[in-house]
């Protein structure tokens, strides 16, 4: 079902930092906020917060001790050869491969990661509001059913701290 | 508080976000330029000349090249680690630059990545081709197989290699892929015809810009930026290890890894440096890679010049020092003297002293000397390498195995293919890709450059 939602436009980053402070000084709650390029004050101001470190930490972790296992695995179990009277377990030499493929799986699955998380996938249809938004104006996104308050009050304030065009829309 | 003016202004010109949306977009959105259709006319000439030149070879085995028993990596070897080099651009470019908050790379990092993937692209031929049977080229992925299970020789510097430029070419690709998803965007939402925004809504994976993908994009892009700095290093370090882990005069030595990754950073700069004024110059872009941007990428070069120039003295020098008879003989009657004593002397000039001159402001000011500096020292890494392979291989420990090498006509063909794709590659890249990153360089636009228009 369409809901209305209200838009705020801005010119610059520093009218939409302080369209965010007018709003939230007022305690409207901000629906979503889209920006050509990426703002963190923006991202703070959502109170989001990322777990990905965390994420490619672990995803390091598991790579480092899967390498090394299967590299002990083929060298020592399933196929030892003797070079030389060398030992097969030759773990300075495993070092490279390890340090290599760490970097791909964390990249891979990083990827994977934002796919997912950002819900950003190939051929999936943008939802945007305003097409501007990827070009030269910062959206201010709220939503008539978790506002906070009526349409006209975030309106007045928006247009108060410096939104060049406030309108309301479907969808 | 101190305050110094170090570099100049990002982006000239005054623009406005949608100026700059448009001026990054309009080679995308104009009609194709006459000289595109002609450089990629030569381009894909080049190409087929290189591809014919791999077929015969397929066909008719590694006979039809000049390497023998003793110098068993010729050209290709040279080629494959020059073609390595220049993509180093890529790391050095956009994960350094990134990691150490160097904001000017903005303007350049979309087209160092570009660079990257296509020229390791290239540089991967040429071990393809010289295992001689291509068709059996899979045998060197580690997988369960009916041939034993025989495993691949994990304690090999050759499949370290495999492996190292492998995971750097997909690593570098996605990142180069990840960097344009919002530009993919900005192209969608502005483009006219049904077709445009098809092709570029599907690129761009749906993005929008909000908060919650921007979060998640810089979570993404730092961490690989972080891990994948790892990779500047130890791409070429793992090449160099072709070679220092064995036992040839002039290659068996600790020095090779800095020396291989610093000769990578300094041909990949170079290569950056030639294609961002052919970007300025022909698109018309001066105000986003502007004259500070080539004096920063010049000064860099000019400080690995004199990196370069004090790895090659000590290389002389411990052949020396060493006591070693045969470093002796490879580097003194082989290298500075000998049958290869134009090589080595290019390599010398080419690298080491003139890309001097930019100690110069004037010349860090003169856009053509630039370009052809940068060209010269492409061609000295060339040599470098050529130095490198060839000299040691040509003559070590048996004289009875001494021999000399010259590359035929078909292995000469396989690089000028190689150079042919790598340019097809870069001008469809001018021609249908963002070629600065639109999002990026919209983030160091000054504020104040901005509220003085309203």
């Amino acid at each position: 079902m369409n809901t209305t939602h209200l838009i705020g436009v801005f010119d610059s980053k520093s009218e939409l930092l302080s369209g965010i402070e007018g709003v939230k000084n007022k305690n409207f709650t901000i629906d979503e906020i889209y920006t050509p390029y990426p703002v963190m004050e923006a991202i703070d101001a959502l109170g989001r917060k990322s777990r990905f470190s965390t994420a490619a930490f672990i995803y390091g972790a598991a790579a480092v001790v899967g390498v090394l296992s299967f590299l002990y695995w083929t060298s020592v179990i399933d196929w030892p050869i003797n070079y030389g009277g060398k030992p097969t377990n030759a773990f300075p030499s495993f070092i490279i491969i390890t340090l290599v493929l760490t970097i791909l799986t964390v990249t891979i699955l990083s990827l994977f990661t934002f796919s997912v998380r950002a819900r950003i996938y190939p051929g999936k249809k943008p939802f945007l509001p305003d097409e501007r938004a990827t070009d030269d104006k910062f959206i201010i996104l709220f939503d008539k059913n978790t506002a906070g308050a009526g349409f006209e009050a975030i309106s007045s304030a928006l247009k108060a701290s410096g939104a060049s065009e406030v309108y309301e829309k479907e969808f | 508080m101190y305050k110094a003016e170090v570099r100049g202004p990002l982006i000239l010109g005054n623009k406005d976000y949608h100026q700059i949306t448009s001026d990054i977009i309009a080679p995308i959105d104009n009609k194709t330029p006459g000289w595109w259709k002609a450089a990629m006319g030569v381009s894909s000439i080049m190409a087929v000349i290189g591809i014919f030149s791999m077929v015969y070879t397929v066909r008719y085995g590694l006979g039809v090249w000049g390497v023998n028993n003793s110098v068993a990596w010729g050209w290709e070897i040279i080629n494959f680690v020059w073609w390595i080099g220049i993509g180093h651009a890529g790391t050095a470019f956009s994960i350094f630059l990134l990691i150490l908050r160097q904001k000017w790379r903005t303007s350049i990092n979309r087209a160092a990545e570009a660079m990257t993937v296509f020229a390791v692209g290239c540089a991967a031929v040429f071990p393809a081709i010289h295992m001689g049977r291509v068709w059996l080229a899979f045998f060197i992925f580690p997988y369960p197989n009916t041939r034993g299970p025989l495993w691949v020789n994990f304690n090999s510097p050759l499949f370290w290699d495999f492996i190292a430029i492998s995971a750097y070419l997909l690593i570098s690709a996605s990142f180069w892929y990840f960097g344009m998803v919002p530009d993919f965007a900005s192209i969608r939402d502005r483009a006219k015809t049904k077709l445009k925004k098809g092709i570029y809504g599907f690129l761009s994976f749906g993005w929008t810009g909000s908060t919650k993908e921007w979060l998640r994009y810089e979570g993404l892009s730092y961490v690989l930026g972080g891990i994948a700095a790892v990779l500047v290093v130890s791409v070429h370090s793992i090449v160099s290890t072709d070679f220092a882990s064995s036992v040839v005069p002039g290659w068996h030595t600790t020095l090779f890894p800095p020396y291989f990754v610093v000769g990578a950073i300094f041909s990949g700069f170079a290569m950056v440096m030639t294609l961002m004024i052919i970007i300025r110059k022909y698109y018309h872009l001066e105000d986003y890679v502007t004259d500070s941007h080539l004096n920063a990428i010049a000064k860099i070069l000019v400080f690995i010049s004199l990196i370069m120039g004090t790895a090659y003295t000590t290389e002389v020098f411990i052949a020396w020092y060493s006591g070693n008879p045969y470093e002796m003989f490879t580097f003194f009657h082989n290298r500075i003297t000998g049958d290869y004593t134009f090589m080595f002397w290019a390599m010398i000039i080419c690298n080491a002293i003139i890309p001097q001159v930019m100690w110069s402001k004037k010349v860090r000011s003169n856009i053509t000397a630039l370009f052809i500096i940068s060209l010269i020292i492409n061609v000295g890494m060339w040599y470098e390498r050529f130095n490198i392979v060839i000299t040691s291989l040509s003559k070590d420990y048996l004289p009875s195995a001494w021999t000399t090498y010259s590359p035929t006509l078909i292995e000469v063909g396989i690089f000028i293919g190689t150079i042919g794709l790598f340019t097809a590659g870069v001008l469809s890249f001018f021609r249908f890709l963002p070629m600065i990153a639109i999002s990026e360089v919209k983030s160091v636009l000054k504020p104040t450059e901005i509220t003085e228009k309203h």
